[in-house]
């Protein structure tokens, strides 16, 4: 029976997680450990590689479908569906999973129990595909559930000491009450229309079949964007992430920092713009607002943080304020002007383009930072910044690569991070009557030049000072941890300088949630 | 008159608000997490409310439930043993003694 190209990934990435701790008891009896890390290895590329023939597939026929069961009133039943912006993520999730997977052959090899923690690297990417390929609601839930359930266990994998523990434990009750918040929305919306099923929904809301008050689906709406908003970070409710982010094994931050909390944003942008026409329902304010308010509060808290990973933490949480802001503007426009869709639409196709181009930008910019600064943290054994002064002069490529990412995301421009940040910029000021929207992206503006200022002088506290006596034995990571970094620093400076291909991705990506 | 699905709506949205009071402010560990699985079972119980209105539960409600009684399992698993390990270090389930995080 031959599997079809949509489930491949996922049955790959499952079948190697569930056949690794196998894989493991066989290696330790033949003294062949790294055979299970090889294994692993050998899962994300095969994912990898039939993502990217399902890429080719649905660039070429248009939007791929399977449904695993068939129940329920109308077109229920348990449905995977992959459309350009689905495998646009699922490539960015496998592929830093992939880089990680690498990373981590040397850099876990001092822990125990790792037959157990590449299995649910494998499950958290498998999690996190299964959220991009979900039609309906309920294999969305599940999904979700899986990839969350592996991050709290991946942030308390060194259960030994206090701070993954406790930071573990926080991120479970603040992230389980959100996805149960984002149900509570699901079941509300089930109960207005008797199904769960994506595109069913969509049609039966905008049609105007289900007596449900509009209070009632901004009632749900609220419900939603808090529930995802838990897993994205949005500021009142990130306080997890700055604990969770740095406790966890430094491979392990750069996946949650890089795609997980990428997910919260693909699920509340997927269900809001397909449920919830943006012409009809107003979010886009709340979005920009919550924007705004993300990289304001954690742009002035990552200045304050001594510990790297703290910082670069922070930064996560300001990049989710871009992406939130540029997928605000993208609602927003529509809402506001939907009497002249020819003003409106070129708008919001510009702004989703820029907010799903810097998903890309940020999952390789943190991806690598965070790499990174786990070569700093394994070599100097501290995490404190005044501490690590000067690291990057001994560690010659880690540094530069370092250097770049942090460049990147300040958006320097010739690299990507440029890029991103201007077409969401650039969005906002599209639309030059409408002073709401000028004001939000000059804050936008005024948040980039502040981050900017604290991205340098991280660089320069890194890679110019004089190193202390403690870290002038820091030697060069070993080749395999720095493949993957090296890898991602020149992802960076080739999307700088080309960006064209990825821009027309991203925005064939943008323009699924518009339903084109 | 008041027809039983919106007793059982309204006393599940009771339930959900009661276990987040139960998360807010309980400093026994092993209070959060009964917190955390009576917003679970509500919001189940709101999934079977909402489907029994034509007289029968709906088969697609019940399936929701029963795979979302099973995810519930697994996260009070992995928070129970995330509570064994944090005993192991503070010999308390206090959630006060715990704050070490900075903000």
């Amino acid at each position: 029976m031959e599997i079809p190209l949509l489930v491949q990934p996922l049955v790959i990435l499952l079948s190697t997680a569930v056949l690794t701790p196998l894989i493991d008891i066989v290696g330790k009896q033949a003294k062949a450990e790294k055979i299970r890390d090889i294994f692993a290895i050998a899962g994300f590329l095969a994912a990898f590689y039939s993502l990217i023939n399902l890429q080719s597939a649905i660039s070429s026929s248009g939007r791929q479908t399977y449904i695993l069961g068939t129940f329920g009133v109308p077109a229920g039943g348990v449905q995977l569906t992959a459309d350009l912006l689905s495998v646009y993520m699922a490539l960015i999730f496998c592929g830093i999973g992939l880089l990680v997977a690498i990373y981590s052959v040397r850099y876990m090899e001092v822990d125990s129990g790792l037959d157990k923690y590449y299995a649910l690297l494998l499950t958290l990417v498998a999690g996190m595909i299964g959220v991009a390929f979900s039609g309906d609601f309920f294999n969305l839930y599940v999904f979700w559930e899986i990839m969350c359930i592996s991050s709290y266990t991946l942030v308390s994998f060194r259960k030994y000491r206090w701070e993954p523990v406790e930071a573990g434990f926080k991120y479970l009750v603040m992230s389980t009450v959100g996805s149960l918040l984002a149900l509570y929305a699901i079941s509300l919306l089930y109960g207005y229309t008797g199904t769960v099923n994506l595109k069913a929904l969509s049609t039966m809301i905008s049609s105007g079949q289900i007596s449900a008050s509009p209070l009632s689906l901004y009632f749900a709406i609220g419900m939603i964007i808090t529930g995802f908003g838990v897993t994205a970070s949005m500021v009142p409710l990130h306080t997890w992430l700055p604990d969770a982010h740095p406790a966890a094994p430094s491979s392990i931050s750069a996946m949650l920092s890089g795609v997980v909390i990428k997910t919260g944003v693909y699920a509340m942008c997927r269900s809001l713009f397909t449920i919830f026409s943006p012409a009809s329902f107003d979010y886009g304010t709340v979005l920009m607002i919550f924007g705004i308010l993300t990289m304001t509060v954690a742009n002035l808290m990552a200045l304050m943080q001594r510990d790297i990973k703290r910082l670069l933490a922070y930064s996560s949480i300001v990049n989710i304020g871009y992406i939130l802001t540029g997928v605000g503007f993208g609602a927003y426009a529509l809402t506001h002007y939907s009497s002249s869709p020819g003003l409106a639409t070129p708008v919001a196709v510009f702004a989703l383009m820029g907010a799903m181009f810097h998903i890309l930008n940020h999952a390789v910019g943190k991806g690598l930072l965070f790499l990174c600064s786990g070569c700093f943290v394994h070599e100097a054994k501290t995490r404190d910044i005044p501490e690590l002064e000067g690291i990057g002069r001994r560690m010659t490529w880690t540094g530069t690569s370092f250097s770049i990412g942090l460049l990147a995301l300040a958006g320097v421009p010739p690299l990507s991070g440029f890029w991103s940040k201007l077409f969401i910029i650039l969005a906002g000021f599209s639309l030059p009557e409408d002073s709401f929207m000028k004001f939000i992206s000059i804050l936008v503006v005024l948040n980039s030049v502040f981050a900017a200022s604290y991205y340098l002088w991280l660089v320069q506290r890194i890679m110019l000072k004089e190193p202390k006596p403690k870290i002038a034995g820091a030697v060069e990571a070993p080749a395999s941890m720095l493949l993957p970094i090296v890898i991602l620093a020149a992802v960076t400076v080739v999307i700088g300088i080309w960006p064209g291909a990825i821009i027309s991705l991203a925005e064939s990506a943008g323009r699924v949630l518009l339903g084109g | 008159m008041v027809e039983p699905w919106q007793l059982y709506a309204a006393a599940a949205s009771a339930a959900v608000i009661i276990g987040m009071y139960g998360v807010a402010s309980k400093r026994n560990m092993l209070k959060t997490i009964i917190g955390i699985e009576i917003i679970t079972s509500s919001v189940g119980l709101n999934f079977l409310a909402l489907g029994s209105r034509g007289g029968t539960v709906d088969p697609l409600a019940q399936s929701i439930v029963v795979v979302s009684i099973a995810i519930g399992a697994c996260v009070a698993a992995v928070a129970l043993s995330i509570m064994i390990n944090v005993f192991r270090h503070y010999g308390s389930l206090d959630l006060r003694k715990l704050r070490r995080l900075r903000w």
